[in-house]
């Protein structure tokens, strides 16, 4: 079943005189259960199109699809579409640093109208879940870069989305913190079916997925069909 | 982020409670004032069209005005400006006389001395008896130009000895520095009137002083050979010009608000630039940007609203601590009164509290415009 397709995008900015075509009619299918890696040189495009599948920009050209239905970063249901269909995880983790990391994991939920105690709640549970039920109350600045990055994983998975979309969530993390993460992520999608878009730099975390692709010169092709 | 909105506060509360200072001390002075004008002063004045009033027909009018439901007292004087001389030094004087055999209606205003006068004696204003130098018990000479006595030399006044038998105070600055009273008998001996006053003064009671206007006209209307004069008649327009000023005051010193809310939207900009990576993670998760905007307009607003409270606090005390300081008094001679008091009046702090609310609440929302044009993209990729 798909859940996400990107038909035939293109993006390109104009940098001074010339224009840089970063994607060039991309298409990727994302179905349930997937984990999809994105690989590519450093300012290849590849967060661009994490972007675009996020809802985040606009493609010049083509669509995406949730569910078989065109949407648009600039539409009106983007932003529900973004809490309860779309699960976000950046390289820097982005918590809220007033908040505690039960009450950043309990966001989502909040923004999708839930009750302060329900939300809390079950923050707390898949909070403990991930091992964390020790750091419930602490701010973000009193976690490390592993925890707070599974406090990141934690929040875009709360709302129970139909794709996790990550960029580079490992790319600033030492290789013990990143096997850890990396492990998280491969148990979700392998027990709870949940599909993944990963960005990395990692060919071996690459090699784990169930499909990977490359994205060179604004082109986007499948490294294992 | 802290230094700005401890700045952004400080504005807030150093300009409201100059805003709150301003007002009290306004409003005390215009109450005081009238307090003193009302207390010194007849509230109706009845006099002849165009000569002294005869102590016969006085004595007819005094007990139907005393009959009237709204007067509190009724005192016929002979009033007449006249010169006050101790060892050479001349004052300009105010001459009242009143019968002492009726309630005195100052009383309250003699801060030393008698509780009455007798023939022979005489309250004098506060601020006269320190510039001619006199005392309870001194003696004082009054100076009146008499037409009848008149020599090859030019007009020959009359001179009268008087002993200083208490000291009047009213906070009328200039009734203070040239009031002499004494008793009718020895005003009308002095102006050499026998048989006649200048005037009856009314007192009315305080549920009927702001008819007093009415109450003039009702009294003309029945007695059209008399003139009466009502307080407001001669304090109208100082009283308008106060209330004026006022809100003048208010007006400007609002614009000190005004000046503080700058310094709000400094603060708002600072601290949306400060929480941009936030606002993008609350974009992203799909919060909408009214629940953005209304999340961070209702933290600062209420730090606003807290200051702008702390403020009227302080405005309180300052105007506190002015009335209280040494080294600055009104100007009796400019002001009227040389007292400065204060009025914490409610109308007043609603006034100023949704004045001011106004302004910064607008300073906070106007900011928060600019989260539209953020681009989550933007704060996504410039971390």
């Amino acid at each position: 079943m798909t859940i996400l397709e990107a038909r035939h995008l293109a993006k390109s900015y104009q940098d001074s005189d010339r224009r840089i075509e970063v994607l060039k009619d991309a298409n990727l299918l994302v179905n349930k259960g997937d984990l999809i890696c994105i690989t590519g040189k450093s300012g290849c495009g590849k967060s661009t199109l994490l972007h675009m599948l996020g809802l985040l920009d606009n493609p010049d050209q083509g669509k995406v699809l949730i569910e078989g239905k065109e949407v648009s970063s600039s539409s009106k249901e983007a932003p529900q579409i973004r809490n309860r269909d779309l699960g976000f995880v950046f390289q820097f983790h982005y918590l809220v640093e007033d908040l505690t990391a039960v009450e950043n994991v309990a966001l989502p939920l909040l923004i999708a109208g839930h009750s302060k105690s329900t939300s809390l709640a079950k923050a707390a549970e898949l909070l403990s879940g991930f091992g964390l039920e020790e750091r419930l109350n602490h701010y973000s600045n009193q976690l490390s870069g592993g925890e707070q990055q599974r406090v990141s994983l934690a929040r875009a998975l709360i709302n129970k989305p139909k794709v996790v979309l990550a960029d580079e969530p490992t790319g600033n993390l030492d290789p013990e913190k990143s096997a850890e993460i990396w492990e998280t992520i491969l148990r979700l999608n392998r027990e709870l079916e949940q599909a993944f878009v990963v960005i990395t730099h990692d060919r071996e975390q690459a090699r784990l997925a169930s499909i990977t692709y490359e994205l060179e010169h604004g082109v986007l092709s499948p490294v294992n069909p | 982020m802290r230094f700005s909105f401890v700045f952004m506060v400080l504005g807030i509360v150093l300009s409201v409670g100059i805003l709150s200072a301003g007002l009290n001390l306004f409003a005390g002075y215009e109450r005081t004032l009238k307090a003193v004008l009302l207390d010194s002063f007849a509230h109706i004045s009845i006099s002849e069209t165009d000569s002294y009033l005869s102590r016969h027909k006085a004595d007819q009018l005094i007990p139907k005005l005393e009959a009237m439901p709204e007067v509190q007292s009724v005192s016929p004087t002979e009033t007449f400006s006249a010169m006050v001389n101790k060892d050479g030094e001349v004052h300009g004087a105010l001459i009242r006389g009143y019968d002492f055999k009726r309630p005195f209606p100052y009383r309250k205003y003699i801060r030393k001395g008698e509780p009455s006068l007798d023939s022979g004696s005489v309250y004098i204003g506060h601020y006269m008896a320190s510039e001619l130098g006199l005392e309870v018990g001194d003696s004082l000479k009054v100076v009146y130009p008499q037409l009848n006595r008149v020599s090859a030399l030019g007009i020959f006044p009359g001179e009268y000895f008087f002993r200083v038998a208490g000291i009047y105070r009213s906070g009328y600055y200039e009734y203070d520095r040239s009031a002499v009273i004494m008793t009718l008998e020895d005003a009308i001996n002095v102006i050499m009137v026998p048989g006649y006053i200048s005037n009856i003064e009314l007192k009315l009671k305080p549920e009927s002083v702001g008819a007093a206007g009415k109450l003039a006209k009702e009294l003309e209307a029945t007695y059209p050979e008399l003139v009466a004069q009502a307080w407001t008649q001669n304090n109208d327009s100082l009283f308008r010009l106060i209330a004026m000023e006022k809100w003048l005051i208010f007006i400007i010193f609002s614009f000190l608000v005004l000046i503080a809310g700058l310094n709000v939207v400094s603060a708002v900009v600072t601290i949306m630039y400060d929480k941009k990576n936030e606002i993008a993670v609350l974009k992203t998760l799909g919060a909408g940007l009214n629940s953005i905007r209304g999340l961070i307009f209702y933290r600062i607003a209420l730090v606003g609203i807290a200051a702008i409270i702390l403020g009227q606090i302080f405005g309180w005390i300052l105007s506190l601590l002015i009335i209280n300081q040494s080294w600055y008094s009104l100007k009796g001679d400019v002001y009227f009164i040389d007292q400065l008091t204060i009025y914490v009046s409610p109308f007043n702090q609603v006034a100023i509290f949704v004045v001011s609310a106004c302004l910064i609440l607008i300073c906070v929302r106007l900011p928060l415009r600019r989260i539209n044009r953020m681009e989550i993209i933007e704060l996504i990729r410039n971390p």
